[in-house]
């Protein structure tokens, strides 16, 4: 079984397609994800699949792994027509699915969630060290750099990531799916990731990829197949592309991510941080001597890559973690005295860079999302007692100004799509008449429409003459937004552009630490 | 330091390694359990009817053994009937546990009361307790120290055998390693094509089984009777070792060696006529006490945060700057 991890490449060589699907379709009661899609994958290719969130890109490649059945289609696998009754039967005709969300053990070494469910065994008992070895093995040669030994459970994201595209390597797989591959990856890791895929590619497997980044798809893919509204619009060579192509085909009209058209504005100062430093949880420093301005008016970029002090500067903004030096005043107000709570009543709005943690109650209604925080003022409450009709007629109000795909105020927020649940976040964040918006990674995993609506949202706030933060590890959403952007790098600002024709490789230098120019005067 | 003498000598620690068996037995029972993700608080009522029919089986058949294994089979019957109705029926596990705990002891009760027309305890009766196991060579080589490790019952050495065998089985047996991903991680299992419900119903059934020897222990070992609710909390003693240690079976022993010298040391207290209500709970106390001190370091996330943001709002609450919370 190990001896041939890697699949026989006699095997799959007959046919020139690894994969193709002809006239799926699928339907969940009336709705039609998948209509009537044919998809051919060439061998040895990296093949996109890209489109909006609801595409049906997901519901595809289930459907190809056998975790879905489709309604009417046929599907071949190298050359052969197969009924895909269950992922046992993909993977043994050499497909591997990497799915968005992993199944990995976290108490379990490195080695041992790879070989979960076909260790390898002497004596009956499980060897530990030929499985480190060929996890090792297997990692040096598509440069997957894990440790077999270590336990899973202390890895970051990217290397679970890594760790389950090794699970699949042993399983033998010669068609790699990835869906959503990147979602969670730092820039660095993303990159890392596409070597590794060219490293499969060069061994003449297939990789079949799930994205609805333009410029990865742009960056790694041979060929793309566009989705929308759960039907094919085109399969293209890559090379004969342009991204202005590619996007309008995703979302079938112009969407531009140029540069916010703004009216100059010098405002007040609402926020200043001095010499502010914080340490992680681990204990270890994650702000440095952080010192910065915002003003009304205008919006103060964060970029960098995740991971480098941004996420603990948002929590020591908005009180859940303690500065350990250092001053952030808020319209005068030291933030370091106050709980949360008062924080947000002397002048803060958080859109939390996790909004399923710290943005929403999942569970809860849209209408009781939306009262968080506000529970215990007028008119919501009186003497204690909620008042459900100006809640929901607040609700209602909101799902339409802010234009949130949903049934109604009762709606659970769990079952509306990532950019509907972040604009539930953003029409109460942006409601209670906050004069500092701490806006953390408003776009991450939300498609290119509700995008450009939440870019227009905080562009009205702007206006509006709020004083903004936002952090993103996007450096284009940061480009067509902000006036000035902070290149946040190990904890330390290095230094500042304008965001107005932000220079990328000049961001891309600091972002990496290289080097620190000079800051941008600061404006008195 | 004569007292001292009289309190702690080799009779207390083979006294101590007596007293642990049950409650390590059956707290490693209930490791599979715990390992496997089901909080299983049956232990108690498991170890009863173990107890009870361990006794009646010697009776019946005139062999320990004979007992032991009719004990066995009737706490696996518990656990069979605790894994249906939680594995299978997905019915909530403290509920069904308490349940069953509640049915050991009334039915302990009344089949004493129809069988033998007594309450309280059973006594005589022809019960047969389990011999002892003389290692042979070990006064020769240990001299006074042979009680430590000679003239045990078989059980006894079954229980502190178990440790490495189960710390062996996790780490490198198949069902060992499906136990801990089933109670980990139960959507990496499915997604692998392992059975949870076969992994947890193994589980609680190895449960039963470790239950069931502890049972037997009780009531054939050291002494050979039974009483009315004889367990005496043991199991929900086993059920607190099991969370602080996450049912890893060198925390479990030390765990239970704690539990064991405390209930020893209690005993050998009483002979020096302290008062007797007090002494007995010295091993609870000692537990509950060394659990405390042990969890509070790994005390949750959500406890660690409050304690934080606690002190924080002490702490700023003492120095408040003068721009700060009061800017007048």
């Amino acid at each position: 079984m190990v001896s041939n991890a890697l699949g026989s490449p006699t095997l799959h060589m007959k046919a020139e397609m690894a994969v193709a699907l002809t006239g799926i379709t699928k339907r969940f009661g009336a709705f039609v994800a998948n209509n009537a899609i044919d998809l051919a994958v060439r061998r040895g290719e990296i093949h996109a699949i890209i489109g909006e969130n609801g595409a049906g890109k997901t519901t595809l490649m289930n459907i190809l792994f056998g975790l879905l059945q489709p309604d009417e289609g046929s599907i071949r696998l190298n050359g052969e027509e197969t009924v895909v009754t269950d992922p046992a039967v993909a993977i043994k005709a050499g497909l591997g699915m990497v799915h968005q969300h992993f199944k990995l053990v976290p108490s379990l070494s490195v080695a041992d969630n790879v070989f979960l469910g076909m260790e390898i065994r002497r004596h009956g008992l499980i060897d530990h060290a030929a499985q480190i070895a060929r996890t090792r093995e297997l990692s040096k040669r598509f440069g997957l750099q894990v440790d077999p030994t270590e336990r899973v459970g202390l890895l970051s994201v990217g290397i679970e990531q890594r760790i389950e595209i090794l699970k699949v390597l042993v399983r033998g797989a010669r068609t790699i799916i990835l869906d959503e591959p990147t979602a969670v990856l730092t820039p660095q890791e993303s990159r890392e990731l596409f070597q590794t895929l060219r490293s499969f590619v060069a061994e003449g497997m297939t990789v079949i990829f799930i994205s609805h980044h333009l410029e990865e798809v742009m960056e790694v893919s041979d060929t793309v197949t566009v989705l929308r509204n759960g039907k094919k619009v085109a399969t293209r060579p890559t090379a004969e592309l342009s991204k202005d192509e590619l996007v309008r085909m995703m979302v079938g009209r112009e969407v531009s991510f140029d540069r916010r058209p703004r009216a100059p504005s010098r405002g007040d100062v609402v926020l200043q941080v001095e010499d502010l430093w914080a340490r992680d949880d681990r204990r270890l420093p994650a702000l440095r001597n952080v010192s910065f301005t915002v003003r009304s008016g205008e919006v103060v970029g964060i970029a960098g890559v995740a991971g480098n002090g941004q996420t603990e500067l948002a929590e020591v903004l908005s009180g859940l973690r303690p500065a350990s030096h250092g001053a952030a005043r808020l319209k005068g107000q030291n933030l370091a005295a106050l709980s949360p709570r008062e924080i947000r009543e002397a002048g803060l709005a958080h859109v939390p860079g996790d909004r399923m943690v710290r943005g929403v109650d999942r569970n809860a209604s849209i209408a009781a999302n939306m009262l968080m925080g506000r529970q215990h003022r007028a008119p919501w409450s009186s003497s204690g007692v909620l008042n459900w009709t100006a809640i929901s007629e607040n609700a209602s109000r909101l799902i339409k100004d802010f234009d949130i795909r949903a049934q109604g105020p009762g709606d659970a927020v769990k079952r509306l799509s990532g950019g509907n649940i972040q604009k539930v976040v953003l029409a109460r964040e942006f409601t209670n008449g906050a004069d500092f918006l701490l806006i953390d990674q408003p776009t991450r995993g939300v498609d290119i429409g509700a995008q450009e609506a939440i870019h227009d949202e905080i562009m009205r706030q702007r206006a509006a003459g709020r004083a903004i933060l936002l952090i993103s590890v996007q450096l284009d959403e940061l480009a067509a937004l902000a006036d000035r952007i902070l290149v946040m790098f190990n904890g330390r600002i290095m230094g500042e552009v304008a965001g107005d024709g932000a220079d990328e490789d000049r961001i891309g230098m600091m972002m990496a630490g290289v080097a620190a120019p000079e800051r941008a005067a600061e404006p008195a | 330091m004569e007292i001292l003498d009289k309190l702690v000598n080799v009779a207390l620690i083979a006294a101590t390694l007596r007293t642990t068996a049950p409650i390590l037995l059956v707290a490693l029972g209930g490791s599979f359990t715990t390992k496997a993700g089901i909080f299983n608080i049956g232990l108690e009522g498991q170890m009863l009817a173990g107890a009870f029919f361990a006794v009646i089986g010697s009776i019946w058949t005139g062999s320990a053994f004979a007992g032991v294994a009719c004990g066995v089979a009737a706490a696996l019957a518990f656990a069979l009937v605790f894994a249906v109705l939680v594995v299978s029926f997905r019915a909530n596990e403290v509920v069904v546990g308490l349940a069953l705990n509640i049915l050991a002891g009334g039915m302990t009760i009344s089949l004493m009361k129809a069988i033998f027309g007594t309450r309280g305890s059973i006594v005589g009766h022809g019960i047969v307790g389990l011999p002892k196991v003389q290692l042979p060579g070990a006064r020769a080589v240990l001299g006074s120290w042979a009680p430590l490790i000679s003239g045990f019952t078989p059980i006894v050495y079954v229980a502190f055998i178990a440790v490495p065998l189960l710390v062996l089985f996790y780490n490198r047996t198949r069902l060992g390693l499906y136990i801990r991903v089933v109670g980990e991680k139960p959507e990496a299992a499915e997604a692998l094509g392992i059975s949870i419900t076969r992994v947890r119903y193994t589980a609680s059934l190895l449960c039963g089984l470790l239950a069931g020897l502890a049972g037997a222990h009780l009531s054939l070992g050291y002494i050979t009777m039974f009483t009315e609710n004889m367990s005496s909390g043991r199991g929900f003693m086993a059920v607190a070792i099991l969370i602080f240690s996450n049912g890893d079976p060198l925390k479990v022993l030390w765990g239970c060696l704690l539990f064991g010298f405390a209930d020893a040391f209690s005993l050998r207290l009483q002979t020096f006529g302290y008062p007797s209500y007090l002494v007995l709970t010295v091993p609870y106390v000692v537990a509950l006490t060394a659990l405390f001190a042990l969890s509070y370091r790994a005390r949750p996330k959500i406890i660690t945060e409050t304690l934080a943001s606690m002190q924080r709002l002490l702490s700023t609450d003492k120095n408040i700057e003068p721009g700060g919370k009061h800017p007048s």
